[in-house]
């Protein structure tokens, strides 16, 4: 399938492997304003398009890299599955490659899966123009290295993605989201305490003393829910969280340098000038912020947790953390395992590697 | 030693010319004496994990009791050349810990702290040493556990599981141990200590926590670990539902998911294992059934309910002779015995048995199972299939007796074809258990002579010189190549053009 | 797992069951989790796996020194294994088979041998024992032990053999006394037969089978005339002696002449809570409001009787508290507390941690071993629980 089309992306990385020119790996572009700039051809991703496989009693689909995400999540709509990653949109040419190389989850990630959890395998093409298959399509497979999920938010750095099998679950029955004014102390406490009495929460979002929580499950259960935590349920849960999720609300519309900090969820404040809303617990923390990269760097390592500028105007060197000089070689090794001329999306994910 | 087999170790790379007699003098510097096994006497036992079909006698047992001891026989390990096999409580099946003759073998079972239980974040940090069921056991203080539970939880170890990326029955729902794991600290080839991952929900870079996490002790040496804790389900329900056909049992586990239900756990049996434990212990399965599924579901009360429903209605749609709900926690123990028992109970009707772990596309389960069949009418050894049906991992149990000659190489067989049959319908060779010495030969059927080489390469970037556990998961091409000569598939000579490493 | 014992070997008796029982193990390592020696020691020859493979490698003829004599010395044959072991392996047998095997080759540790033959020409023996116990206690080093007033039992028609025992009858008759008095308030006549005294296990376990097997075979021979005159049972108050009466019937299977007698009378062999488990006690005197049990390896391993003495402490009005690794063993292990004091002294610390945590008022066993042992470290009392139920109830 397609064999034609991956055999002229072969073409393209080993001729780029042998005269050693670098290659910007493309799908939707819709993520091009996150993390660095690569200044070179670019070998698009998009001709990869197409569901290949998909029995929804299986819980796996595989489909090539270019296809659409919307095009799969309606797929996956239509027999009542879903990725429980909830992967943002940016734009609707979003696809499948691109999701994994980013590596981003939605706001259901803490309390389903991370995008990573769900790589079941991975087809890439590597530095030097070999097509590869690992993983596959089941859950349990521990035959040599992990190095389907290795791919995912790698950048591109490691190889291309051709195709992926990903886990797939079903889609909660019902989904309400309540609304409740709290401070962010007494949020991060009701949330905790929910969790911690199973109640099946799927999305959390704080921002200026409002704490929205959605509740998933069989319409009764999640009615009795709402009768025993109180909350306003608001009007169209669906629309609230694409809107987090794909960033349209209001918060993300700034010039402001954005955010993206990661820290332990029951991490208090994030001392940075700027406002500031969470997701995921409090685990996830958006902040519009002056602030130097440095200082925002390091005062979320302190927090042991890391960040990274996710859309700004003004880049500095390199968006995300800088690392510790023992995982920054271990970084170089494996680039240089996969990717040895170095062609492969140079500096986009760090600008060593 | 014997008629039993050894590793061949030719593919091992000998770089030094150590005595065992001068390895005490080596390390004596990094541990006390009491702590250095070179006798052969006391070498013997270690001669094998759980995986005796193949011994080989170590260089020398080191018991460290310390990190820094870790660290000090890296160093000294890399300094003289030696290859070290890092090893936990040695229940692996797949003989990932099996020593090497001119290695050292690294048995981490001293530490066995569990540091903290932090149950605001729901983590436990533990050393490698520590045995999985005691982190559930010292988390329920919180009512927190820790998911994933191999069938040897009581005794394997969290480094072990973290190496093998273990399973167990309730992987659909709960996943691997690659899914619960936050955080590796490890120490590398050159004694410098590294620890990725954290308590977030994310981390930054390349995913080195899912590399490690089954990497077979082949890229370093963990030395502690945070793991993820869950709160304990609020309710739990086991239904036991009988078939007279394999198909129609392995349709119900396909319409009870298409249904929209995730079973904590479903497990089936076939005839042969339902009569072996029926009569090892009475679990009250019916021995008439030609397959059983087990299926546990866990949750909130009314959500519960509706699961109850549709997988007794899924099931008997589906043909089912009988559908039992277990009444109470005693019923459940019950039933979950005679799943639990089922290798003991198979060990009663042969002296040995290997025990395979290829996983399938849950789709061609009837069809995997005829064939399982033919392969051991064929080759004329019998065959009884224990199957985590919800994740599709397969436990062929082929049972011969090692003393008679030749059985073991009948066995061998029987699993290779086995394994084969689980790649060509789109499955793994290997589900859980790992590759380790015993399905070498097979990772040449899965994976091409380029992806064998990327895995080199992997490998290569952690541990250059390929001390740690060498030999061992991934095979090298020219064992492909023998291998191939041997199998060679629909007149394709494989591996024709391969460079050697 | 695969065996290669020499022909001549397998030709015996012995030989033949070693094999039986080696290739019904499948090295799956379980055993080690609970075994306390690999806990403390980490050491796969410090667990029972590791020890059936030195056993199988000795068996086998390979080279063997004093390395496997002392593993196999470090075993407390606490039997959790044969608890834990899927596959069922006797371990227990095994071990035994090793260790006669190994004395047959001439290995052994000196010192061990000494002080195992100062315990059999002593402690078996109350005559000899009495006044050493004596001596210890007027230098301090064992607590005084207690003057009992001997009750009269009554003559009933139920009748039952009470095994006076060779330690505890020196160091702690009230054990006895107490199984008497409830035994009397329950209308039931025990029989003490004066001249049996030990029950062969220190012998038998301490390398002197022969003089092991003439003192059991003399015990048949008391208690035989009793059985014969309907004594419905012999009640244990020591689940050490209790196992090994209950083993009779094994060690004697060969035995033309005592083979069917050896069977009748582990049939009849009853510990005192399996003969108590459905009496319900009538609730009186708390002297102790909460007690933790430590049952005996020999009781919950050996005996496999597990949760029937808490049962009967709670219908007696304690409150039975829980702690953690019950399962594991307190370093007694019969005499061997004397032969590996470092390891004993360390499970003992680590048991007695372990049910400080649950802070029971008094602790229970029902094992003379265990509770001489125990109650040295202790900071609060150590008592047989069926001196708790007389005191409770009397």
């Amino acid at each position: 399938m397609l064999n034609q089309q991956i055999q002229s992306l072969c073409d393209t990385v080993k001729h780029a492997y042998e005269t050693k020119q670098a290659l910007n790996i493309q799908g939707g572009n819709s993520k091009s304003f996150y993390a660095n700039h690569v200044d070179a051809q670019t070998i698009s991703t998009t001709d990869l398009s197409g569901i290949i496989e998909y029995q929804p009693s299986e819980l796996y689909i595989t489909a090539h890299a270019g296809t659409p995400l919307q095009i799969i999540e309606d797929t996956l709509t239509e027999h009542k599955q879903m990725f429980s990653f909830e992967p943002p949109y940016y734009s609707p040419s979003t696809t499948l490659g691109g999701s994994i190389a980013c590596g981003l989850s939605g706001p259901r990630r803490p309390y389903a899966d991370a995008i990573r959890d769900c790589i079941l395998g991975t087809d890439i093409i590597n530095g030097k123009g070999e097509h590869l298959s690992f993983g596959g399509k089941v859950i349990k497979n521990v035959a040599g290295y992990d190095v389907s999920r290795l791919m995912c938010g790698a950048f591109g750095t490691l190889g291309i993605i051709t195709q992926a099998s990903i886990k797939v679950l079903p889609k909660p029955e019902h989904e309400i989201t309540l609304l409740f004014e709290h401070h962010q102390q007494q949020a991060k406490k009701n949330i905790q305490d929910w969790l911690n009495s199973l109640i099946p929460i799927t999305a959390t979002y704080f921002q200026n003393d409002h704490l929205w929580i959605r509740i998933s499950g069989l319409e009764n259960i999640v009615s009795t829910i709402h009768k025993k935590l109180g909350g306003e349920k608001i009007h169209s849960s669906k629309t609230f969280w694409q809107a987090i999720k794909n960033h349209q609300a209001d918060f993300f519309q700034t010039d402001i340098p954005l955010w993206r900090c990661i820290v332990p969820h029951n991490t208090n404040e994030i001392v940075l000038q700027g406002e500031s809303c969470f997701e995921w617990n409090g685990g996830l923390r958006w902040i519009k912020s002056e602030e130097t990269a440095e200082k925002v760097f390091k005062t979320c390592q302190t927090l042991n947790g890391y960040a990274s500028l996710f859309r700004s105007k003004e880049k500095p060197a390199d968006c995300f953390a800088p690392m510790n000089n023992q995982v920054k070689k271990l970084h170089m090794n494996l680039k240089h395992a996969f990717d040895p001329e170095n062609i492969l999306n140079p500096g986009r994910m760090y600008s060593w590697c | 030693m014997y008629s039993q087999k050894s590793l061949n170790t030719d593919e091992i790379h000998h770089k030094h010319m150590l005595d065992r007699s001068e390895i005490p003098a080596l390390f004596s510097s990094c541990l006390p004496k009491a702590c250095i096994f070179t006798s052969i006497e006391k070498l013997r036992p270690y001669e094998c994990d759980a995986y005796t079909a193949y011994r080989s006698l170590p260089l020398a047992v080191l018991l460290p009791e310390t990190k820094q001891q870790v660290i000090d026989i890296v160093k000294t390990c890399q300094k003289y050349q030696l290859p070290i096999v890092t090893r936990g409580a040695g229940t692996g099946l797949s003989g990932g810990a099996h020593p090497i003759e001119n290695g050292i073998l690294l048995n981490l079972s001293k530490l066995n702290q569990i540091y903290e239980i932090n149950h605001e974040l729901q983590y436990a940090r533990v050393g490698p040493g520590v045995r999985n069921l005691a982190i559930s056991e010292a988390a329920s203080t919180y009512d927190l556990y820790y998911a994933p539970d191999p069938s040897s939880q009581i005794a394997c170890t969290i480094g072990g599981n973290i190496a093998e990326n273990s399973g167990g029955v309730h992987c659909l729902k709960y996943g691997l141990t690659v899914h619960n794991i936050l955080e590796i600290t490890f120490v590398n080839i050159d004694g410098e200590v590294i620890t990725v991952g954290s308590e977030c929900y994310e981390n930054p870079g390349y995913d080195l926590l899912a590399l490690l996490t089954g990497s077979e002790g082949m890229l370093a040496i963990m030395i502690q670990a945070k793991v993820k804790l869950l709160p304990k389900p609020a309710n739990k329900e086991v239904i036991l539902a009988a078939f007279n056909r394999i198909e129609d049992a392995g349709e119900a586990v396909a319409n009870i998911i298409a249904s929209g239900v995730i079973p904590a756990g479903l497990e089936m049996m076939d005839q042969a294992v339902i009569q072996a434990t029926e009569n090892f212990c009475q679990a009250g399965y019916p021995t008439d059934a030609a397959a059983i599924l087990l299926c546990e579901l866990d949750g909130f009360d009314e959500a519960l309910q509706w699961e109850i429903q549709q997988v007794t209605q899924q099931c008997n749609q589906c043909h089912a002779t009988s559908v039992r709900k277990a009444n109470n926690a005693q019923e459940q123990e019950l039933f979950w015995k005679g799943r639990k028992s089922a290798f003991p109970a198979i060990g009663q009707l042969a002296p040995d048995y290997l025990c395979m772990d290829g996983t399938i596309p849950r789709q061609h389960l009837a069809h995997v199972l005829g064939e399982i069949s033919n392969i051991s009418e064929r080759i004329g050894l019998p065959v009884a299939n224990v199957f985590h049906a919800g994740d599709g991992n397969l436990h062929p149990l082929i049972m011969y007796d090692a003393n008679n000659a030749g059985e073991l190489d009948k066995a061998e067989e029987i699993g290779s074809q086995i394994l084969e049959l689980c790649v060509s319908v789109g499955g793994t060779i290997t589900g859980e258990h790992g590759v380790g010495i015993e399905k070498l030969n097979q990772m040449c059927v899965q994976f091409n002579s380029q992806e064998l080489i990327q895995f080199e390469q992997v490998k290569l970037a952690f541990d250059p010189e390929r001390l740690f556990n060498p030999g061992k998961a991934i095979p090298t091409l020219q064992r492909c190549a023998e291998f191939g000569a041997m199998h060679v598939h629909a007149g394709e000579l494989p591996f024709k053009d391969i460079p050697r490493f | 797992m695969q065996t290669n014992l020499p022909k001549e070997l397998l030709a015996t008796t012995t030989g033949e069951r070693a094999d039986e029982i080696l290739r019904k193990c499948v090295h799956c390592g379980f055993c080690n989790a609970t075994c306390p020696t690999h806990q403390v020691t980490g050491d796969e020859l410090d667990g029972p796996r590791g020890r059936i493979y030195l056993i199988k490698e000795m068996l086998e003829g390979n080279i063997t020194t004093s390395a496997t004599l002392d593993h196999l010395d470090q075993c407390l044959t606490c039997l959790n294994c044969e608890t834990t072991c899927p596959s069922g392996v006797n371990y227990g047998e095994l071990v035994e088979i090793g260790r006669e095997h190994i004395e047959a080759k001439n290995i052994q540790n000196k010192i061990t041998h000494i002080k195992r033959q100062l315990i059999c020409a002593t402690f078996p023996y109350p005559k000899r024992f009495k006044p050493l116990y004596s001596i210890a206690s007027l230098l301090g080093l064992a607590p005084k032990r207690k003057s009992i007033v001997a009750i009269k039992t009554a003559t009933y028609s139920k009748k039952v053999i009470l095994l006076d025992g060779c330690v505890q009858s020196v160091t702690n008759p009230e054990i006895n006394h107490a199984l008497k008095t409830l035994l009397d308030q329950c209308s039931i006549q025990a029989i003490s037969v004066k001249a049996a005294h030990c029950c062969g296990a220190i012998h038998h376990h301490n390398g002197a089978p022969e003089k092991a097997l003439a003192i059991i075979k003399n015990n048949i021979d008391l208690w035989w005339p009793h059985i014969e005159n309907g004594c419905e049972a012999i009640i244990m108050t020591a689940s050490g002696c209790g196992l090994t009466v209950k083993d009779y019937a094994r060690i004697l299977k060969h035995d033309k002449e005592y083979a069917q007698k050896a069977q009748r009378i582990s049939q009849l062999t009853q510990d005192a809570c399996e003969f108590f488990a459905s009496f319900k006690f009538i609730k009186n005197n708390a002297t102790y409001k909460s007690v933790a049990f430590h049952p005996p390896c020999t009781l919950q391993h050996g005996q496999r009787i597990n949760n029937v003495v808490e049962k009967l402490l709670a219908s007696a009005g304690f409150e039975c508290v829980d702690f953690t690794d019950k399962h594991l063993c307190c370093g007694s292990a019969g005499t061997y507390s004397l032969l590996q004091p470092a390891l004993a002294t360390q499970l003992k610390t680590n048991k007695i941690y372990q049910i400080m945590q649950a802070k029971p008022d008094v602790i229970a066993t029902a094992n003379i071993g265990c509770l001489i042992h125990l109650q040295k470290d202790s900071s609060i009392p150590v008592k047989h629980w069926l001196e708790l139920v007389d005191i409770q109830i009397s």
